[in-house]
């Protein structure tokens, strides 16, 4: 399977187009490639070489890490995909589906049909696929892997044929079982077929003989079809259009309730809601919120979107009422119920989450934002603002230690301002500056606090000198007894004329 | 006035993955800025002081108005009950005794922790504090008053102004700490490199450590670069608030009275039996044996050299030593059965050696001298390497251990560089470079020990320096590669000494059981003057004292070292045909080219032999002059430089090598006298050889020693070529006192290949992993020679191979069950004990008997060695195969066949092809035939002639040939790819120059089966190349082998490599 999607980042600008392409997992400490391309194939790169090898052949190499998690997801979709052509599917990790097809194939023209329609629906999606069909799940499978393609739809006759011919590994046993097979000169299916099963089971144990009897069609084995859990969509209907508002929102909380119990059953809670109101002139209003946490308590999500109602530009009009109102929740996330305080008090990290969910809904995600705090001795790149509904981890600031004065301001301008100063050469502290045109006599100082730029941001700054220009701090109290963070841009081993500015305001 | 300022806690690279500054770079540093000492304190280890030391010597020790301060910086563990971390403490020995009680306490602490740890507490440090000076690196005032009350007046609090903004209250508040324990404040800069310019590195060994990147590491980088060393009017001006602090330095170091010169050696007491004298035992023991030698009375030669060796070494005082190493030898020869050794370096060519049995090569009758030991003017202690066979090595390791006790021997370490490879990943990881570019630009780098990254090699790989982000690893890459990583042991160099060695010297836990190593390296103890024993383990000697062992058991003569019989002229002629396969030394591909055009006649030339396919004489170009003397075509003359020096000043230097430098004495001698060296300039010249790392510092001599020579009227030419060849020497030294120890085991090697070739080759199966060739290879020769080879059998064959009798009264080879892979020592020897009783009758008998796991009888029908007890290979293994995992109890007295009768199978009979896959797969060789037999119809159709025809065809003629590779070679500069092949008639050596390779790279490096197109080189002594230009893999006709064993093309599921590789791995670069 190889993902065509350019957003995946595998491939540089700079590489050739048809450079191969290989995933590769650590096994045993070595990189061992896991997956290899077409193009990579061709040129004899197979799994289970390791990298160092492929390497020494293919230097042009594109190497990307194996994601089972992704893969294992992506096929889960593709099975899912396929429950459009029979209920009945099931995923083979980590590169299969299999699909029980009896008495669905004909909707689709038959076997050829619908073998040519999964054909042309995984084409469209970007992805080879081999496909085959027979008698049991395990005969189509490896028919699938290890017959000669094109595999086209088979008598049963042909079948037991096809299925003789394939070689002993799609028996799945043991590599030391299956060597001993080889060695043992039955090399196909057919070959081991013929001889009697307690002679096979003997030798090779009963898992032989079952998976021979499940290829050959003797024995069938159940398959356990992938459950899509139905997804989170409340309805009401009404027979009159409703249009009072206070019926809207009594049928508001109706469906909330009614999810907050699907979602208890599950163990989940909501992240998204989508409510839409059709009206009965065939308008459609729709309204959608996001917490947080996630929640199922009806009340606060109500609040949310009285809030999402208040903040609309548009005014919700009923018009003559609505005949149909839908609750879909798209985003979900595990829940477990808690116990409620026995004194009734709510937590207060539940209590500023709710303020920033009404908050963010009020005024959009976008508009509210907290700082956390970012690890760099840059003081303007030290934090960071984020969404404050993304922001969910609490936050933990750096803290002098205690009885020592906090080191960073609270107030940082951006950019730092420029000041005149007149201070001592090379690092003694400022006498006197002047700042938006008022001189300012400096009566306590503390520093420097010397913090060196970061080299490795600029090209070529791992060279002696080329490194950046490094900034000494100074707190700052003047006559006034008002406090300032002010910086001389530069050593003077660095610069023959550092400037200064003033960066920030201490409370 | 007060003495200017000291720093006395310095770090250097030696604190791994903290100090960024090497100890010479921190002590030429520190004499610039004018400082009045440095003080080199490294985390828990002293393994830097001694090259601060040499360092500091070089300046000119104490006269160079620098004091040295070594020591330690002691970092505790945390407190078990608070979790707690106590303060760093700076630790300085005042006197030999303290530096005793800090190595005590290192070891202590090191021998606490697994490998590379040190687990120490303040109550080890109050235990050892005696004669110690303490720096208390933290505001810790509970230490601080431990430390006082432990050690008054002998404690310091250190203070920092580190520029971290609250540097005035901070030091006002240790100023108060201090005054209020009663301890001086002493000033410091808490240095972690030399100049602030290593910034960049530093932060990059940072994140090395933190296992994290620049862009992440944040604050665990450093805010600024101020932690360098600073000159005394900067300190000055920055603790102007606090000048005590300042003057304190001066006090501390004016208290301390030790220098590491202040360590003496002692040799150990035990070599010599009571009532004697080192040197009256040693005399008696040569004495003795010359009798014993010569009843008749010593011929005046070797009066002579007797007593004048004896006479250096009375003068040198060196007789301890030598008793040291011939206690260690007699003790191998001791034992039952007794250990093979063989000596070698400078001292073991002497008579002296000779007659303690140290070496086996009668240095009289060779003319050998130990010429580079006689030179009186080099104060160094004798160099002497013992071989020891490999299998048994340990035994004498620990035998040291034992008899001089773990507290006063132990192993040398070896400071572990940082390699380009491994550095490229880890700084291409620190700078955020995804795995997969740092993995192509670490494949630029051919060999591991390359030395700076080569700017070839980079825009090889694709990548351009102009590339801020390529040129930035790579500048990083070249300094990181100057730094230790991390201490080793050395591969068998001990340390003895008569009192405490861990009061010399830290003592370290290996990585190996019952192993212990100190902290310093071979330089290191030279530098010291430390007596060192290199006890090493060779795989030859094994294989030797096995033929032995099978010559006196089949009566064939009872041997030793010593009495092989000398210059057999069937010897030489073997050899001198390029037959060396299995050989010593003389065996590898550029070996057995050579051999035709040296056509060695006896032993030096072996010696010859041996030294000239080294890096130094060929980087030197010497190799092609030599030939052509020895051949008679180039007339043999000396070098001479222009009046007034003596024309014929080289003759004695070169004399034995018609004029060509050969070895590095050779070299070394050229720098004296035709170069002009100074004892003291030839000295270190061969200390930046001996150390290749020391970069820039052979560049220094190059110079030197070229302008010398020119200027005494030799070639600019002649001079530019010795120097280079010194240069290879770095790389690989080879002295000529190695080359004749060396050259008489190759000797010993070849006689017993060429005299009892069944027994040698039974041997060296026995000794394998050894040499250069794989057991196929091994057997094959084997059975060119006419050996006949029997395969493995269980009613024949024990765990190794072993030798019997033909018939013919000939010898033969039966290989060991131990050549079946998997096939464990204990399944072989319970086979070999119940077959005394009598052969096996059946499969059953067999594993009753024996008592036999199913996995072992597996194996044993897989590999074909049930062969007398079934019908076939394919027969009996499927017989095996159903053999129950354990025998059941109720038939186990009765040794009834338990298992009922089966219909017949019917298995189709193996053919075979398929025959010799399973051999190759089980056994990783076959006797049944060569897989290019069954694909020679094929290839002969195509015009792919043999190997045998290839070898046998005329001069430039363009030919096309096929084999399984056997190895692929990129050596040196890499521009040519070596390439052997073999079938069943022989083996073809193919060259394919790199523009080729690179062109071809993926047949090149992936055919197990090669197809190469070329034309026929052949030099004038017979020796044949294909010179390649073109590679196919073909590898794709041996899945028809198997008859079908690979389905091709193979299935999407990955397999067993096993199922891939039908042959076994060729010997590869990558």
């Amino acid at each position: 399977m190889r993902s065509q999607d350019p957003a995946l980042g595998i491939r540089g600008t700079d590489t050739p187009p048809d450079a191969p392409l290989v995933l590769v997992a650590k096994v045993k400490g070595a990189m061992v490639l896991g997956a290899v391309d077409a193009d990579a194939r061709a040129l004899g790169l197979v799994p289970g070489l390791t990298l160092a090898d492929a390497r020494a052949r293919i230097p042009d190499l594109i190497v990307a890490e194996m994601d089972a998690g992704a893969d294992r997801h992506w096929l889960q979709r593709l099975a899912r995909h396929c429950a459009g052509w029979t209920p009945l599917v099931t995923t083979v990790p980590p590169d299969g589906i299999t699909l029980d097809i009896a008495g669905a194939d004909h909707l689709f023209g038959g076997e050829a049909g619908l073998l040519t329609e999964a054909e042309e629906t995984f084409a469209g999606l970007g992805m080879a696929v081999r496909l085959a069909c027979a008698a049991t799940a395990e005969a189509a499978q490896a028919l699938a892997r290890h017959a000669p393609l094109p595999i086209a739809p088979l008598s049963s006759a042909d079948e037991r044929e096809a299925i003789r011919a394939l070689p002993v590994a799609v028996l799945g046993l043991e590599d030391e079982a299956e060597i001993a097979l080889r060695r043992a000169g039955l090399k196909t299916i057919g070959d081991v077929a013929v001889r009697p099963a307690a002679a096979i089971a003997a030798r090779f144990g009963m898992a032989a003989v079952t998976a021979l009897r499940r290829l050959t069609g003797e024995e069938q084995a159940p398959i356990a079809p992938l459950v899509e859990p139905e997804p989170l969509h409340f309805e009401r209907r009404f027979a009159e259009p409703v249009g009072h508002q206070a019926a809207v929102a009594g049928c508001f909380l109706d469906l909330l309730r009614m999810a907050a119990e699907a979602l208890e059953a599950r163990g989940l809670g909501g992240r998204r809601f989508v409510l839409t109101l059709f009206r009965s002139d065939g308008a459609r209003h729709r309204l959608a919120i996001e917490t947080g946490l996630p929640t199922r308590d009806p009340a606060p999500v109500m609040r949310l979107f009285d809030e999402r109602i208040a903040a609309l530009a548009d005014p919700l009009d009923p018009g003559f009422g609505y005949d149909r109102i839908t609750l879909f929740l798209p985003v979900t996330e595990p829940l477990a119920a808690a116990q409620p305080q026995l004194d009734g008090a709510t937590q207060d990290s539940e209590a500023l989450a709710e303020l920033i969910d009404r908050l963010s809904t009020r005024l959009g995600p976008e508009n509210l934002c907290r700082l956390a705090p970012r690890d760099s001795h840059i003081p303007e790149q030290a934090q960071l603002a984020l969404p404050a509904i993304d922001a969910r981890a609490p936050i933990r600031w750096p803290t002098p230690p205690p009885g020592q004065p906090p080191q960073r301001p609270l107030f940082l301008f951006d950019p730092p301002q420029p000041v005149e100063v007149i201070a001592e050469v090379p690092d003694g502290p400022p006498h006197r500056f002047r700042w938006r045109r008022k001189l300012h006599e400096v009566r306590l100082f503390e520093g420097p606090e010397r913090i060196a730029a970061e080299w490795w941001r600029r090209k070529g700054g791992e060279a002696p000198g080329q490194g950046g220009l490094t900034r000494d701090y100074y707190r700052i109290e003047d006559a006034r007894g008002r406090r300032y963070w002010l910086f001389r841009h530069g050593l003077y081993e660095e610069k023959a004329d550092p400037r200064w500015y003033i960066h920030g305001l201490f409370a | 006035m007060t003495a200017p300022f000291a720093e006395l806690v310095a770090a250097t690279n030696y604190s791994f993955l903290r100090g960024a500054s090497h100890p010479a770079e921190m002590v030429g540093r520190a004499h610039a800025l004018g400082l009045g000492g440095l003080g080199i304190a490294d985390r828990n280890t002293v393994a830097g002081v001694v090259r601060a030391h040499m360092a500091w010597r070089g300046i000119g020790g104490a006269e160079s108005g620098l004091r040295l301060a070594v020591g330690a910086r002691l970092v505790f563990a945390a407190d078990a009950e608070t979790g707690e971390t106590p303060s760093d403490v700076v630790a300085y020995p005042a006197t030999r005794h303290g530096w005793g009680r800090l190595t005590r306490l290192l070891t202590l602490g090191n021998l606490r922790a697994v490998k590379g740890a040190c687990i120490l507490h303040p109550a080890d440090l109050i235990a050892h504090a005696e004669d110690l000076l303490l720096i208390v690196c933290g505001p810790d005032r509970g230490l601080i008053a431990q430390l006082v009350a432990a050690r008054p007046g002998a404690v310091w609090l250190a203070a920092m102004m580190p520029r971290g903004g609250s540097d005035a209250r901070d030091l006002a508040e240790r100023q108060a700490l201090a005054a209020a324990m009663g301890v001086p404040l002493l000033a410091t800069n808490d240095v972690l490199y030399a100049r602030a310019e290593a910034r960049p590195l530093h932060d990059v060994i940072t994140c090395i450590r933190e296992g994290t990147t620049m862009a992440e590491a944040g604050r665990r980088l450093l805010a600024n670069a101020e932690r360098h060393l600073k000159a005394p009017p900067e300190m000055a001006r920055l603790f102007r608030a606090c000048p005590a602090a300042i003057a304190a330095t001066g006090d501390l170091l004016s208290r301390i009275a030790f220098t590491l010169d202040d360590l003496r050696y002692e040799y150990p007491h035990e070599t010599v039996p009571a009532g004697w004298t080192p040197q009256g035992w040693l005399e008696h023991l040569v004495h003795t044996e010359a009798r014993r030698r010569f009843p008749d009375g010593l011929p005046d030669r070797w009066q002579s050299t007797i007593a004048d060796e004896l006479g250096l070494i009375r003068t040198k005082q060196y007789a301890p030593y030598f008793l040291t190493v011939h206690d260690i030898v007699r003790h191998a020869r001791s034992l039952d059965p007794p250990i093979l050794c063989q000596g070698r370096g400078s001292a073991a060519n002497s008579v002296v050696c000779y007659l303690l049995g140290i070496t086996s090569v009668d240095p009289v009758k060779h003319t050998l001298l130990f010429s580079r030991f006689l030179s009186e003017e080099r104060d160094e202690p004798p160099d002497i390497d013992v071989d020891f066979e490999h299998e048994r090595r340990e035994e004498i390791m620990q035998y040291i251990y034992d008899r001089f006790g773990r507290e006063r021997a132990g192993i040398a370490a070896t400071v572990i560089h940082y390699r380009p490879r491994s550095t490229l990943r880890e700084v291409g990881k620190a700078l955020g470079l995804s795995e997969d570019v740092t993995a192509r630009l670490s494949g630029t780098i051919w060999g591991s020990h390359g030395r700076e990254v080569a700017e070839t090699r980079v825009a090889e790989a694709g990548f351009d320096l102009a590339n801020p982000a390529i040129a930035r690893v790579k500048a990083l890459v070249d300094q990181l590669l100057d730094c230790p990583r991390h201490l080793s042991q050395h591969v068998g160099g001990f340390v003895l000494t008569e009192g405490r060695l861990d009061e010399m010297v830290p003592i370290h836990n290996a990585a190996m059981p019952d192993r212990t190593f100190i902290e310093w390296d071979k330089d290191d103890i030279d530098a010291l003057g430390l007596m060192k024993v290199d006890v090493l383990a060779l795989g030859m000697l094994t294989c030797i004292r096995k033929s032995f062992d099978l010559l006196r058991g089949l009566g064939l003569g009872d041997h030793a070292l010593q009495n092989v019989p000398a210059e057999d002229p069937g010897v030489y002629d073997m050899l001198c045909r390029g037959d060396s396969i299995g050989t010593f030394q003389v065996e590898s591909r550029a070996q057995i080219n050579m051999l035709p055009r040296m056509k060695p006649r006896k032993l030096y030339d072996l010696v010859i032999q041996v030294a000239i396919v080294r890096p130094g004489p060929i980087q030197g170009g010497m190799v092609h002059p030599y030939l052509r003397r020895r051949n008679g075509e180039e007339k043999v003359v000396y070098p001479r430089p222009a009046a007034p020096h003596d024309p014929d000043e080289l003759c004695g230097v070169l004399g034995k090598t018609l004029g060509v430098p050969l070895f590095q004495e050779q070299a070394m001698k050229l720098a004296i006298v035709a170069a002009g060296f100074t004892p003291a300039e030839a000295d270190g010249l061969r200390r930046a050889m001996a150390t290749f790392r020391n970069r820039g510092t052979i560049e220094h001599y190059r110079t030197l020693m070229v302008d010398g020579m020119t200027a005494r009227g030799y070639e600019p030419d002649f001079a530019a070529r010795c120097f280079e060849q010194i240069r290879g020497f770095g790389e690989y030294g080879f002295p000529e006192s190695h080359a004749q120890a060396f050259g008489w085991l190759a000797y010993v090697s070849s006689w017993l290949k060429c005299r009892h070739p069944a027994v040698f080759t039974c041997a060296l199966l026995n000794s394998q992993p050894m040499g250069f060739y794989a057991p196929a290879q091994l057997v094959r020769d084997a059975r060119d020679h006419g050996v006949e080879v029997r395969p493995p059998d269980v009613n024949a064959s024990a765990g190794d191979s072993t030798i019997e009798h033909r018939a013919d009264g000939a010898l033969a080879l039966r290989l060991g069950l131990g050549r079946i892979e998997g096939f464990r020592d204990g399944w072989a020897e319970a086979i070999v004990a119940a077959r005394r009783a009598g052969a096996f009758a059946s499969v059953e008998d067999l594993a009753r008997r024996a008592d036999l796991p199913t996995a072992a009888l597996r194996k044993l029908a897989d590999a074909d060695a049930l062969g007398t007890l079934a019908a076939n290979r394919r027969e009996a293994a499927w017989a095996v195969r159903r053999m129950p995992a354990g025998q059941l109890p109720l038939f186990a007295g009765t040794g009834a066949a338990e298992l009922g009768a089966e219909p017949d199978a019917r298995l189709p009979a193996m053919p075979l092809g398929e025959e010799v896959v399973a051999d190759y797969q089980t056994t990783r060789l076959s006797l049944k035939a060569h897989p290019m037999q069954f694909l020679r119809a094929t290839l002969a159709g195509e015009g792919v002639m043999s190997c045998a025809e290839i070898n046998a065809a005329r001069d430039g003629r363009a030919v096309r040939t096929a084999g399984v590779v056997l190895t692929r070679q990129r050596p040196g500069k890499g521009n040519a790819v070596f390439i052997t092949i073999e079938d069943e008639t022989g083996v073809v050596n193919a060259l394919l120059w790199a523009r080729d390779f690179e062109t071809q790279r993926r047949a090149v490096m992936a055919a197990r089966l090669m197809q190469i197109e070329g034309t026929i080189q052949r030099s004038a002594e017979d020796v044949v190349h294909l010179m390649a230009v073109r590679v196919i893999d073909r590898s794709a006709l041996l899945e028809r082998l198997g008859d079908g064993v690979e389905a091709d093309p193979p299935p999407i599921r990955a397999g067993h490599p096993r199922n891939v590789r039908i042959l076994p791995r060729s010997r590869d670069f990558h």
